[in-house]
């Protein structure tokens, strides 16, 4: 069956069954293998998506029920640099490198969707709310203060406001 | 991949005819919603496990139609595909219906949220369920639409049994009334789990109480995972309502509570470690009260 999909801006038009999950249709059917699958019952959040903006687990989620909505992947938060033939990472992404926020890395990628709906929506979220928004997002590497200080580090970023040593507590 | 059949209907009006239409049909049609009991089901337990389980999804995550929030005097009727996300977000729901919003915050986490609907949790009928629970104490009603027409059943008497429900197979929950608590009344959730998040109950407890000149004229409750279906705590609520409240006897009410709950032993906790923790969230309200 033919699908159409609005993945990363584009629409793309592919053939495949509408009972297939979000997940394994990125991930085969368009190659976009940076949504890892963790758990595949949406329990661990690797394969975290924005669904029109908002998170979601691309395991739950049929690729026939995502027709007609916006989904954002990881591929879809770096920016292609025609001019240097390059990939050039976004702002939250580099913070996530310069701060230790990734280990083995294989929940990273959810992790750093999960950071991007919440830096959409609150500009300087506090720890709290960095906290309940990475809930969904399992991680058995970092212990989680380095993600923490990756995502306050790139609000800071975003709204051009010099960091301050406030993770190192 | 779930093997099954896939439709999507584009309006309420079609999605009941295209339900009736597979009964008649003699297909095995299910409703698809936010899919984060289903697509787990349905991945773990593949369908080639059960005889006869090809069945019809009809898909309606996108209906706009389930997804309406209306305001009616003292009333709120939230459309079946309201998602917890909306619960907590919405700011005039979170403003008229704090309970609601404060048990979304404790469903899994921001991924389930954004998908799983009120409906979804009532169909599925658990007794953990946490929006069934919260919706108890608000006097939900079920409005259940059908190529038929529409029908209403109050939430306390939707539920037959362990996972049965009043619903007819061609029904589907087009939307829910809650009673908006008079102003000042005291509400609370309580959710009991292993982690904050990504944890089905051991024990939930919501509960809106209403005084008026110290007497408590309304006292509702839900709680979880502590019977066969959502408990609404009838004898609890008899215990307390019409007394004052600087005499309400907090062991009665909590002997109250052991007529209206039997726990079990199972993998998220035990029959004694529910019953304790049981009577001390029922303290708790009373306390509150003082």
């Amino acid at each position: 069956m033919t699908l159409s999909l609005q993945i990363n801006g584009k629409t793309r038009v592919i053939d495949a069954s509408p009972t297939a999950r979000l997940l394994d249709v990125l991930r085969e059917s368009l190659g976009l293998t940076g949504t890892k699958e963790g758990c595949g019952e949406g329990e661990c959040g690797s394969c975290t998506v924005l669904f029109d903006g908002v998170p979601v687990n691309a395991c739950l989620v049929l690729a026939g029920q995502a027709q007609g909505h916006d989904v954002t992947t990881i591929e879809g938060l770096a920016k292609n640099d025609p001019d240097a033939h390059a990939v050039v990472l976004s702002a939250l992404q580099t913070c996530f490198v310069e701060h230790g926020g990734a280990q083995c890395g294989i929940c990273t990628p959810g992790m750093i969707v999960s950071a991007e709906a919440l830096l959409r929506r609150v500009a300087r979220p506090d720890d709290a709310q960095i906290r309940d928004a990475i809930a969904g997002n399992i991680c058995r590497c970092t212990g989680y203060q380095r993600i923490v200080d990756a995502i306050r580090a790139a609000s800071l970023e975003r709204s051009n406001i010099e960091p301050q040593n406030k993770g190192d507590s | 991949m779930i093997d099954a059949a896939f439709a999507r209907p584009f309006s309420l009006d079609e999605a009941c005819a295209m339900l009736a239409r597979a009964h008649a049909d003699g297909q095995r049609p299910a409703l698809l919603a936010g899919g984060t009991d289903f697509v787990v089901e349905r991945h773990l337990a593949p369908p080639s496990a059960t005889p006869h389980a090809r069945i019809t999804l009809l898909d309606v995550s996108s209906l706009r139609e389930l997804q309406i929030v209306e305001e009616r005097g003292d009333v709120v009727r939230l459309g079946g595909g309201v998602t917890y996300l909306t619960l907590r977000t919405h700011a005039k729901l979170v403003e008229r219906l704090p309970l609601l919003a404060a048990m979304s915050k404790d469903v899994g986490a921001i991924q389930i949220q954004a998908r799983g609907t009120l409906a979804g949790n009532i169909a599925t009928a658990s007794p953990a369920a946490d929006g069934v629970c919260a919706l108890a104490p608000l006097d939900a009603v079920v409005g259940l639409q059908s190529v038929r027409g529409t029908r209403e059943i109050p939430l306390d008497r939707y539920y037959r049994g362990y996972k049965k429900t009043e619903r007819a197979p061609d029904e589907i929950i087009a939307w829910i009334d809650v009673r908006v608590p008079h102003r000042g009344a005291r509400w609370s959730w309580r959710k009991v789990g292993t982690r904050l998040a990504q944890a089905i109950s051991k024990v939930a407890l919501a509960s809106v109480v209403e005084l008026e000149q110290g007497i408590v004229t309304r006292a509702r409750f839900g709680m979880a995972s502590v019977a066969p279906t959502t408990s609404f705590l009838p004898s609890v609520r008899a215990a307390m309502e019409g007394k004052p409240v600087d005499r309400l006897d907090t062991e009665h009410v909590v002997a109250a509570l052991e007529k209206d709950i039997s726990p079990i032993d199972d993998v998220r906790s035990t029959r004694e470690y529910r019953l304790h923790v049981a009577r001390a969230l029922v303290r708790g309200v009373v306390a509150s009260l003082r």
